[in-house]
């Protein structure tokens, strides 16, 4: 009779783990939080919390590399079946062409929910015909880090804020046998994030703007000036020539191990940098044209979104889980300093990183705001730029050479 | 009593199966592609414009695209890979035929790199050739030859050559096997017969083995060109077709019109240009072979 009693426990034991497994439902998700993404502990921590809430759902999440994801997630919109739940896309024209196709869930019905904690404006960026369709996750500027230790050896004691002082801390780094910056070339959207800002500083964020969303010509002899002044920089020597064939791991692995006096690059890695050894501060590229633009222009805007793949068997569930998981994010990432927040913090923010809070500072008293170029143009147009932008860096166009043909190929 | 498999039904019925998976598979997708190459399209959702051959033309003559570089780079390859690859694969094979000590050893040793995966092989020579830490560039400092130390993969006049090593490494073992299992199928009375008159080991190859295993080197020359026409894995994971596009090849050229422009017009054109120029090569070296009976 006991062993009969025990067969029988067991064998209801066995079946209530069944039943439990099997209600619950796998949502699956791409994203770009690979080991080395400053976001990984914010998608961790978040993915783990909302598991935790929601016993009844399973995350399964795969991370891939920024260049590579934006060919994995474009080839995949081609095959809406082969999407998953839940993807990490970029806002602006990016994700404007998978909702074109029709291939992302509208979140207007779920919106509402969460409109305290979401500001409206934060969304602006991913709607489309007044439709919501993304979840931004955090917002980040383009960033200029500076290894303090690496320019007082030069004799600097802070970062130039002019053109000419840049231009003079630089010769006094390689002077004394310190590269002055690292650009990834095998990454262009690491050039652009050299620059779109000295474009900004010469011809205003209201005219890049302009040229971002098709409505004034790159014609413009500002643009040229602007690619001159790369030129000029990456000709006095003032890059790391190896960058050309580096991706931007190695060279933010090389600026961090004090390579490089300067890195410019997206804010989301502040913390990495605030974690690193050494004595660090950050920075806005100075302005060239003062009559155009001012210090506190800034390229960026929350651009990192989550989006709901409208082909997902549980679409309704997976854009409340992008919500809640945007929200979580946000909240880690920004204590991490990978970002600064698109949601409004309802948690203590007493211990933000100090190169973080130096960013929140920069946003609060910006002047102005352009989205990322590749992000704000459709794909084709964005990857013409960034063909362009490419040549630029390995001097196969000039100035003049990148306006026209921007230009013809563009307007 | 008639055989059942004269019965033109039941042939049909049994090739039906096969049929449908080879027009499935393979011939419905190119016409597809060669459909689309008369449009311009830009994706899943969008609508298709028809424009006829402009995509065709636009191929041949924008200076965005540069798909005459990219097929310059493969051909160029090719000839590498017909110049260089076959051979050292010819070499190695003759040289294992002669049952040399150790032969199973070194086949599986030369044979090796065919079986790794290519992004391991292009993540081993992206170590390789990495301008601080390479090996390649260590080497050369240590030897004193410091100003022979490049930026192999970042620099637009050495990218395309470090990208070719790789790929000429990867598949001589390959060339190689393929050349081994014809030179061991040589009948060993010739050999002897040959030896007897007086021929020396490479009179033998000469006169003996090449000519028999012709049939063999005229599918790995077939392979190596249509092979490196169709390259893309390596470059792929070393370069992606850069610096500059100095490294594109045509198969890179249409990931990038395809899932990163949303060209899919443009890249069913490229799709069309591989497939026409692999036949055409397949044709040509078929022919070339021919007329050397």
């Amino acid at each position: 009779m006991k062993k009969l009693l025990a067969v029988l426990l067991t064998a209801l034991f066995v079946l209530s783990m069944v039943s439990a497994v099997a209600e619950q439902t796998t949502l699956t998700m791409w994203c770009i939080a690979t080991e080395s993404d400053a976001n990984r502990p914010a998608y961790e921590a978040a993915i783990a919390e909302y598991e935790a809430a929601h016993p009844d759902v399973k995350i399964e999440w795969e991370a891939f590399e920024n260049q590579s994801y934006k060919t994995k997630i474009k080839a995949a919109m081609a095959d809406p079946d082969s999407l998953p739940d839940i993807f990490f896309t970029w806002a602006g024209a990016f994700l404007g062409d998978f909702v074109d196709m029709g291939n992302v869930y509208c979140l207007d019905d779920i919106y509402p929910n969460f409109a305290d904690s979401l500001p409206e404006v934060m969304t602006q960026n991913a709607s489309y015909g007044g439709k919501k369709y993304g979840v931004p996750l955090t917002m980040n500027i383009v960033t200029l880090f500076a290894n303090m230790d690496l320019l007082a050896e030069a004799g600097w004691d802070h970062v130039p804020e002019t053109y000419e002082d840049l231009t003079a801390c630089c010769d006094a780094l390689v002077a004394a046998g310190i590269t002055p910056f690292g650009c990834a070339g095998k990454e262009t959207w690491c050039v652009t994030e050299y620059l779109e800002p000295i474009m900004e500083k010469t011809i205003g964020y209201e005219a890049l703007n302009e040229v971002f969303a098709g409505r004034a010509t790159w014609n413009d002899e500002g643009i040229a000036a602007s690619v001159s002044t790369f030129q000029d920089m990456i000709n006095g020597g003032y890059f790391d020539p190896n960058g050309m064939a580096l991706g931007n791991d190695e060279v933010k692995a090389n600026f961090i191990a004090g390579k490089y006096a300067f890195y410019q690059n997206g804010s989301w890695n502040c913390g990495e940098v605030n974690d690193a050894e050494g004595n660090f501060q950050v920075a806005l590229f100075p302005v060239m044209d003062a009559e155009k633009a001012t210090y506190g222009q800034v390229i960026g805007g929350p651009s990192d979104t989550l989006a709901v793949s409208a082909s997902s068997a549980n679409a309704e569930l997976a854009a409340n889980a992008a919500m809640e998981l945007g929200k979580s994010i946000c909240h880690y990432g920004y204590l991490a300093g990978s970002g600064l927040p698109a949601w409004t913090p309802d948690y203590d923010t007493s211990e933000v990183k100090p190169l973080v809070a130096a960013v929140a500072d920069i946003v609060a008293n910006a002047d102005g705001m352009v989205l990322f170029g590749d992000t704000a143009m459709s794909a084709d147009a964005a990857n013409t730029y960034l063909d362009y932008v490419g040549q630029v860096y390995g001097g196969d166009v000039d100035g003049a050479a990148f306006i026209e043909g921007l230009a013809a190929d563009l307007q | 009593m008639k055989r059942p498999l004269s019965y033109k039904l039941s042939i049909l019925a049994f090739l039906l199966p096969g049929l449908l998976l080879f027009i499935g598979v393979l011939i419905a997708p190119i016409i597809m592609s060669g459909y689309y190459s008369f449009f311009n399209w830009g994706g899943p959702g969008k609508v298709a414009e028809f424009i006829g051959f402009r995509n065709y033309s636009e191929l041949f003559t924008s200076g965005s695209i540069k798909f005459m570089r990219a097929l310059g780079n493969s051909l160029l390859l090719a000839l590498f890979s017909v110049g260089i690859q076959l051979p050292l694969a010819l070499l190695l094979a003759l040289k294992l035929g002669q049952k040399i000590r150790g032969e199973r050893a070194f086949l599986s040793i030369y044979f090796m790199p065919v079986l790794i995966s290519t992004v391991v092989i292009g993540q081993l020579w992206l170590k390789i050739y990495n301008p601080d830490y390479g090996v390649l560039n260590m080497g050369l400092r240590s030897l004193g030859l410091d100003s022979w130390a490049q930026i192999w993969l970042g620099d637009k006049k050495t990218a395309l050559w470090a990208c070719f090593v790789p790929i000429l490494w990867q598949y001589v073992g390959y060339h190689m096997l393929l050349m081994y299992a014809g030179v061991k199928g040589v009948p060993p009375e010739l050999r002897e017969a040959a030896m007897i008159d007086g021929c020396t080991e490479s009179q033998v190859n000469r006169y003996i083995v090449i000519p028999y295993i012709k049939p063999i080197l005229r599918v790995s020359v077939i392979f190596a060109v249509t092979g490196s026409l169709k390259s893309f894995d390596l470059i792929y994971v070393l370069t992606n077709g850069g610096p500059n596009h100095a490294t594109e090849v045509p198969s890179t050229l249409m990931i990038s019109m395809l899932f990163l422009r949303n060209r899919y017009g443009m890249g069913s054109t490229i799709a069309v240009m591989l497939i026409l120029l692999c036949f055409a090569f397949a044709l040509l070296i078929n022919l070339a072979f021919k007329e050397d009976k």
